[in-house]
This record gives structure tokens, sequence and C-alpha cells, in this order.
């Protein structure tokens, strides 16, 4: 075994010879055979640097009705698809605080996924029968294990209880938690002991992520905080998450198209890139002159996140001022 | 042979919930040929636009100026329950007083006489009032078998939101962060008693005027003004669908009617689109798009 590892260093199957440490080649090529799950949308799987991440926890907050749902959805079937169609082939745990999985939505998203891998593998009547009896929406719609909890005390009991879930139910490739703060924004008289619950369960997450190689993605809602005198819109409950999210998209109005904004990764440089939600679920968005967008044009709409970001649309800073609270942007 | 629905747990079980394990649900088993999932409205146009009705398990905000017929269309519903497939009677949370008991008998059909026994009714003067029925709704929801001559409950409508944080509160930051948390409250309360009793949970908003800025997809213009739905984007978060109702005057107004809209400002489960409608005295009605 350790001759074979010796000569085969590159291979992405190869057996450490130390089993304690891992070199610079053992990351890489474990960074390699880390799969990523298909947002849908090609110009937002090139920001992420091929889609979702697996082993990390992904944060993705927006306005009410911009999607997060939706993103929360496409990846919850997209991490399904088949090996041989290029997914992964796995299973999506989805925890409901909310009550906004529909699952006509849900069955809608799976049918859209499945005629675009046949439209994409034309000849795969000709695989195996067992690949072909899986594009069924039903199948889909029955391999996402569906949590609804309905208190944060519930919350906290199916995070606890997803270490013993997942080590049963090791086909599991992604965690969705929509949303995650929205039974914490109630009053608790001990806000400390909010906080302390929330990094808790934040570190559980990425633990999980880790152990079990799987994508961990929390929707977040969008809030208005006072700071520096006036009102900015930030994630909720950011004091409590900033630090333990690895990646943390943005999703936003830029006039009547959404934008999503890649506001922290380990690898990837911060990045914009246009997408729509259409009846088949997160697809590119149509552009007739789609062009390079960077961070400083999409300067405009990009949120403050504590200390980070800030607001530039002077136009939200205006209606803030002005003692109204913003809403979002333009989509008529 | 359909496969029998999942079990919910009960709200009464619900203190003890946490000390089971969590049980994952199949999704399949909620699809809506298993059971009814949706309220109609009582028109196809309007129930086209929502895909069916209003679902079930959900919390929808029907927002707009007042006299756009959002009222009108929460007696309509409460009166629409016990015949639709939902077989329901409803609860009617009212906060603008006082409630419009003539307008409810007007609606009701004459045919069925009963049906106004299927409608409760109760005040909620503040958002801890509120808080308190809620509590009170889910020990009725709980024990269904104690009033065996009633439909079990399966609408509530809360008419309106908005007015419940009129009074009470500044502007200033600890209030605006005080009416928030009030918000989550009572709308955590609202969803799990929709999820446990697969209730169809109706709340109204007034509007307020938007100065400038860029539009959202809650922004609208009704009777010439700009407008949002009211108590910002906090409320906004609370809400699963919203519903914007709005009204434009005619602009040569020889027609002498308004022409009325309404538009899903977002859903999870809708693309954003709209429908005409009118105002009837026999209650709320989709319309094809006029001839200009």
């Amino acid at each position: 075994m350790g001759e074979q590892s010796g000569k085969f260093l590159l291979c992405s199957h190869y057996i450490l010879i130390f089993a304690w440490a891992q070199n610079a080649w053992d990351m890489l090529s474990d960074e390699q055979s880390q799969k990523h799950i298909t947002t849908g949308s090609g110009d937002l799987n090139d920001i992420l640097g091929g889609g979702i991440h697996c082993k990390e926890v992904t944060e993705i907050g927006g306005v009410p009705g911009v999607g997060k749902t939706q993103l929360g959805i496409q990846l919850a079937i997209n991490v399904q698809i088949p090996v041989e169609y290029g997914g992964l082939g796995g299973k999506a745990v989805y925890i409901d605080t909310e009550g906004s999985f529909m699952v006509e939505r849900v069955y809608q998203i799976a049918e859209g996924c499945i005629r675009d891998i046949l439209e994409h593998f034309p000849h795969s009547h000709e695989k195996s029968s067992s690949g072909q009896k899986q594009l069924q929406p039903e199948h889909f719609l029955a391999d996402i294990y569906y949590f609804r909890i309905c208190s944060y005390t519930e919350q906290i009991a199916v995070i606890n209880y997803l270490e013993k879930f997942l080590g049963e139910h090791k086909d599991v490739r992604i965690v969705v938690i929509d949303s995650v703060t929205f039974h914490f924004r109630q009053d608790f008289e001990d806000l400390a002991l909010r906080t302390r619950v929330l990094s808790g369960l934040s570190l559980k997450l990425m633990k999980i992520a880790k152990t079990y190689n799987l994508a961990v993605v929390l929707l977040n809602q969008v809030t208005t905080k006072f700071t520096e005198g006036s009102f900015q819109l930030t994630l909720a409950l950011g004091d409590s998450w900033s630090h333990s999210c690895t990646n943390r998209l943005i999703l936003y109005w830029n006039g009547n198209e959404r934008y999503a904004h890649l506001d922290k990764s380990p690898s990837l440089p911060v990045a914009s890139a246009p997408y729509a939600v259409t009846g088949k679920g997160i697809r590119d968005a149509l552009h007739t002159n789609l062009r390079e967008v960077d961070a400083t044009e999409q300067a405009t709409t990009v949120f403050l996140y504590l200390n980070v970001w800030h607001i530039l649309h002077s136009q939200i800073e205006k209606q803030l001022q002005g003692g109204q609270l913003p809403i979002g942007m333009d989509n008529s | 042979m359909r496969p029998p629905g999942p079990t919910v747990p009960s709200a009464a079980s619900s203190s003890s919930y946490s000390q089971r394990e969590p049980r994952p649900e199949n999704p399949l088993l909620l699809l809506p040929s298993s059971r009814v999932t949706k309220l109609s409205l009582g028109c196809p146009l309007l129930d086209r636009l929502l895909s069916g009705g209003l679902p079930a398990a959900s919390v929808t905000e029907i927002a707009g100026e007042s006299a756009t017929g959002k009222t009108q269309l929460c007696l309509q519903l409460a009166l629409l329950a016990p015949q639709s497939p939902l077989s329901a009677s409803s609860l009617f949370l009212y906060s603008d007083l006082p409630f419009p008991l003539h307008r409810l008998r007007r609606l009701a059909p004459k045919s069925r006489p009963d049906i106004l026994d299927h409608v409760l009714v109760a005040a909620a003067h503040s958002p801890t009032d509120l808080l308190s029925l809620l509590a009170r709704a889910q020990r009725l929801l709980a024990n269904p078998g104690r009033s065996p001559h009633r439909l079990p409950i399966r609408l509530i409508l809360l008419d309106s939101v908005a007015s419940l944080f009129r009074a009470d509160f500044d502007a200033s930051p600890a209030d605006l962060r005080r009416r928030s948390a009030l918000f989550f409250q009572i709308s955590a309360k609202l969803k799990e008693l929709a999820y446990r009793h697969q209730c169809v949970v109706v709340v109204t908003n007034q509007v307020m005027d938007v100065v400038e800025g860029d539009a959202g997809n809650t922004v609208a213009w009704s009777s010439g003004r700009r407008v949002s739905p009211a108590l910002g984007i906090a409320w906004a978060n609370c809400v699963n669908t919203r519903l914007f109702l709005t009204r434009e005057v005619d602009g040569d107004g020889a027609s002498g009617g308004a022409r009325r809209r309404m538009k899903v400002a977002f859903a999870p489960h809708l693309p954003d689109r709209s429908c005409e409608f009118v105002i009837r005295r026999d209650g709320v009605f989709g319309v094809e798009p006029a001839e200009r």
C-alpha cells in the first residue's frame, strides 16, 4: 500500500501514508474531489467556482421575494442529478422554518430539471434502465427529507438530531435551512443566551458539513439595522452568524433584474452575476447585451453587512433618512 | 388507494414535540392530490391567478389602500369556507372596529341560513391581545370535539395587522425593534397554527406612501400614489405570500369606475402576475382585461 502511494502520488484515490496529517497535495486533490452543486444558472455557478461547495457552509441572504427559497429548492433538486449526468446523485435535507416549501413548486422545479437533463443528454434512453427510472419528479420529491419546524426549540432539536440522522443516511449531500433566523427574531429575555445558542448551532453545522462531506446552505432574511446614525440593510442576526459561514451570497434587485453577489469566500473573488427565477426554477438571466459585471459596477446595490460592506445606493439611503424602511429594488 | 396523509403533531403535544425525535415528512404525501390544500376564492379567474386558491399551512397577506376590497375578500372567504372542499369554519380576528356584520349578512347566501354559525369572530385591540387570542385559538383547534355541531376551524383571518400597531409605537429604533420582535412572534404563532391544523391564514395590511426611490416588488401605484404595504421589511419577512390590491383611476374618468387589480407581489409558488377584478354586491370577482 505504501509503495503504491509513492508511485501514484497524484491519484485522487491513493491511500495516505500518514493518516493524521494532510500535506498540500492531499488537500488539493481533496478539493478537486469535492463536488459542487449546480445552481441552475451558469453565471451564478461561475462566480461560485462551479456551484455550491460541499464541506462548506454557505449563507444566502436577500429581501422577501428575491428568490432565496427558489434557490434553496433548486439546490435540493439539483443535488439529486444522477452522477451519469454530471451531478452528485445525492439526497437532500430541507429544514423549513417558515412554511415556504410549496410542494407543487418543488414538483415544477423537478420537472424543469429533468427536462433540461433530457435536453442535454438526448441519448439518455441508451443509458441503463436504472438511470432512466430515476428521472421522475416523484423520485426527486421522495429523496428530499423534509422537516417542518415551528419554534426555535424545534430548530435546535432538529439540528442536534441531524448528526444521528446523517450517520444513518449517508447519501445526503445537502442540508438547506429556510430560513435560519426567523424563529430567533422574537424577543428573547436573554440575548446573550441567544447569541450562544446561535453560535453553537453554527459550529455544529460547520462540523456536519465537514464530517459528512455535504453542503450546508443557510437562507437568511434581510433587516434594517440602525448603525452610525442611519438605518442600513443587513443580514438578520449578523452578529451571531458573521463568522460562522464559509461563503456568503447576497441576492438583490438591480432595476428589474435579480442579481447575486458573492460577498465572502475563502478562495474566490468578490463578484456579482445575474440570474432569473423561471417556471423551471433558477436559470440564467436573459441578457441582450451580457457584459462583465464586477463589484464596482454593482456598487449601487451592494448591502452593508456589519462593518464590511456599505450601502452605496443613494436612493435607498434617501429613503432611510426620510424615515421609511426600504423595501427592495425595482420590479414592475 | 391513496396513502394516508402524514401524521401532523397536534398542538397539544407541541410542548413535548422537542422531546421526541424529529421525523422527516415525505414531500410526496404533501402533494395536492392527497388532500385539500387550497381555498378557492369563488371565482375561476382569481383562482387561476393563485393557482387554485389560497394555500393552507401558509400565511397570505392581502395589502391595499382602504376600500380596495380587503375586508370584502375576507368576508367572502369566511362564507366560502364551509361550502368549499375545505369544509371549514373560520376564525375572524378584527382590529378595525366595528366588525362589518351587515356586510357579512348581506353576502351570506339565502339558501344557507346556518352559515353564520361557522364564522367565529373576536376583536383584537393590541398585539398582546392578539397573541392571547391566538393562544385561545390553539386550544380551540386542538379540541374540535367540544363543538360537534360546528365545522373544524381551518381558516383564520386577521383584519388588519397594521391597525394593531398604529398606537403605542414611535419611530425610535428601540420601538421599531420591539415592534419587529412582535411581528415575528405573531407570525410564528400564525404559521404554527397554519401548519399543525392545515389552516389557511389570511392577514390584511394597509399601505403607506413611498416618497421616492426605486420601486421594489412591493411598491405599486394605487389611486395615483406610490404605495407599499405598511410595517416595512420586517413584516414582509413574516408572510409567505403577498397579494397587492390596487386601484387605478381611469384617465378620462368617463367610465366612472376604477380599474382594480390583484397583483402577486411575491409567493413561493406563484409567478409575478396580476388580474383585474371588480367589487360587486355579491362579492369580489375577477374579470378579463377590459377592452381599451
